[in-house]
């Protein structure tokens, strides 16, 4: 059973399109699954490695950018741009790790934090780049067949089926990284850097490796942001907000689990959207709510707790 | 000159108040090893505090100040009590993420019952600037400059001459001795983030009139409040007024002689470079 059971999860995820016809229901499916893509993202290096960033907006800005830009003034098509934007995203990561994983604890935090607002404020006056404050829009996608028949881009099927597949593999780079050498490196590295670096770890290396996966995903993640809204501007895609709704995402659904960013971004974002749809407001009243109960009450996050309950009463 | 003289003079105006915000943060982490990201939202709270005193009781900001600090102080003190006291064994990374979440839902909590809108306080005797040697100085500013170099002062004798001030410096360099010597840590650390939060209002009052309300603004002060404290090395009260006035002037020189656009990346731009190679702070005062 347990083996089946990502498969069964992964089945009924690709086949909710003909589950409901609601435009709503998909549109919240899709961002369900966006936010799962980042919460991965952020667990990969705050999880597993301990090290809390609070600047990933930085790597989703960038890969929101380079997918438009790249479209927008080369007409590369936004697909192609995710993925160059994904490893923008990873080269960006590189100096910018070099110099914060200088920094431990929560240094490293306020550094990374600095980070991306020093890159909101760029995007925002860059005007020759990135058009300013008013942002970019892309008014129609490139056509496109898929066996002679084409793709309905005001749909939101084609998007919730990016995402899903994002989703999903985003969540394999972290079951492979999970039980890869690096994996354990970086657990030693969360419990004792010293002791790490002692019995012959290269720690910085171990880090900004992880980070550039981490901001691989994470810039796709805002290409992908950029293909379906068609729209970037600094203060969507480069928020404070932003960074801290990951962080939140990863550590209320479970830290260094696989799965743990998927429960949380099903649970927060679910109730968040659904606030909103019914406030417009004050949304993220749960996020911060429910960041103060995890961490006291159930720091392993929701999955954590129900994978704890699970191995207690499974016979094995 | 003139200019210079004039972005000096405002530079110099608004870093006292970011001096008063940067004080409380570090007073809190030195005592608490806390590093609270709501700091800013309490600073919201002070400036909504200031709007509605006018908009429901027309009361002018400078006298509901009178109303709002120790309203902030017994806030401060249970948010400690019955929030964070659990919390903080945890570690700083918990607390952190504790305060990240504290902040959210703050902010947010705001921006449900006040709506987003972007608010003003007017002040009649604000309308025209005073011209002391032909320099424009806005009255509102100058007076919470006033306050603001009142309020420092007195908590920095406070903190020097009375016993709860050497009990909160004492515990702020070594919680364990000075829980030996008697230190009640936990009340200590009680009023301590009771102080801060104080602080965190008192300030928020004063920039209301020079600011723009709305219930995210505590996301830009948060920023600014790390870049202050640690200019001036965290947990160094010295430290934290000095990094607010030179955060100010950087700011007002910067927007002169740089570039408007890019004046908050230079004060970032110094916190990374600070962080980096000076992690005690510019003045070599606090701890890393």
């Amino acid at each position: 059973v347990r083996r089946l059971a990502p498969l069964a999860a992964v089945l009924l995820v690709l086949a909710l399109p003909w589950l409901t016809a609601s435009q709503f229901t998909l549109h919240l499916a899709i961002t369900v699954l966006l936010w799962t893509v980042l919460g991965v993202a952020w667990n990969l290096l705050g999880g597993y490695g301990g090290q809390v960033s609070f600047g990933h907006a930085t790597f989703f800005g960038v890969g929101a950018y380079t997918t438009l830009i790249l479209y927008l003034k080369l007409g590369l098509a936004p697909w192609y741009g995710m993925a160059v934007g994904g490893v923008v995203g990873a080269l960006v990561s590189l100096p910018i790790g070099l110099v914060c994983f200088r920094l431990r604890g929560p240094y490293f935090s306020l550094a990374t934090l600095a980070v991306a607002e020093i890159l909101r404020l760029v995007a925002l006056n860059w005007e020759g780049l990135t058009n300013g404050p008013v942002g970019l829009l892309i008014t129609a996608l490139p056509p496109v067949r898929i066996a002679s028949r084409p793709i309905n881009w005001e749909s939101k099927a084609p998007f919730y089926y990016m995402v899903a597949v994002l989703a999903v593999a985003a969540m394999l780079a972290a079951y492979g990284l999970s039980r890869s050498r690096l994996g354990a490196y970086l657990l030693a590295v969360r419990e004792d850097e010293d002791t790490a670096e002692a019995v012959g770890i290269d720690t910085v290396r171990a880090k900004v490796v992880t980070l550039a996966l981490s901001a691989f995903l994470a810039a796709v993640a805002g290409g992908f942001y950029g293909l379906y809204f068609r729209y970037v501007d600094p203060d969507a895609v480069f928020p404070i907000a932003l960074s801290v709704e990951m962080v939140f995402i990863a550590v209320v659904g479970g830290l260094a689990t696989v799965a743990g960013p998927a429960v949380g971004a099903v649970f927060l974002v679910t109730i968040s959207e659904l606030f909103r749809e019914r406030f417009l407001v004050g949304h993220l009243i749960f996020y911060g709510l429910f960041m103060m109960l995890a961490i006291r009450y159930l720091p392993e996050g929701i999955w954590g707790g129900v994978r704890r309950l699970l191995t207690r009463h499974a016979p094995s | 000159v003139e200019t210079f003289i004039q972005s000096v003079v405002s530079g110099v105006l608004t870093g006292s108040l970011y001096a008063m915000i940067g004080v409380g943060l570090t007073v809190v982490f030195g005592v608490m090893r806390i590093i609270n990201l709501a700091h800013g939202d309490l600073v919201m709270l002070g400036m909504y505090g200031a709007f509605w005193g006018l908009a429901l009781w027309r009361l002018d900001p400078f006298v509901s100040i009178l109303l709002w600090v120790p309203l902030m102080f017994l806030g401060g003190t249970l948010i400690y009590r019955f929030l964070l006291k659990t919390i903080i064994p945890g570690g700083e990374l918990n607390t952190l993420l504790y305060t990240a979440g504290l902040s959210l839902l703050i902010a947010n909590l705001a921006l449900f019952v006040w709506s987003g809108d972007y608010r003003t306080i007017k002040l009649r005797y604000a309308l025209s600037p005073m011209r002391p040697f032909g320099i424009a100085v806005p009255v509102p500013l100058a007076l919470a400059f006033g306050l603001a170099i009142f309020i420092t002062a007195g908590l920095y004798l406070f903190l020097a001459r009375t016993d709860m001030g050497r009990a909160i410096r004492a515990t702020s360099q070594n919680p364990e001795a000075a829980a030996l010597m008697g230190v009640n840590v936990d009340r200590i650390s009680m009023v301590t983030f009771g102080l801060g939060s104080a602080l965190a209002g008192a300030a928020g009052v004063l920039l209301a009139p020079s600011l723009y309300l709305y219930p995210t603004v505590g996301e830009i002060l948060i920023a600014k409040c790390f870049v202050i404290v640690v200019l001036g090395g965290l947990g160094s009260v010295a430290g934290a007024i000095s990094g607010g006035v030179l955060l100010g002037l950087v700011e007002s020189l910067g927007a002169v002689y740089v570039s408007v656009a890019y004046k908050d990346t230079i004060g970032f731009v110094l916190f990374m470079l600070v962080l980096l190679f000076r992690p005690s702070g510019l003045f070599g005062v606090g701890k890393s």
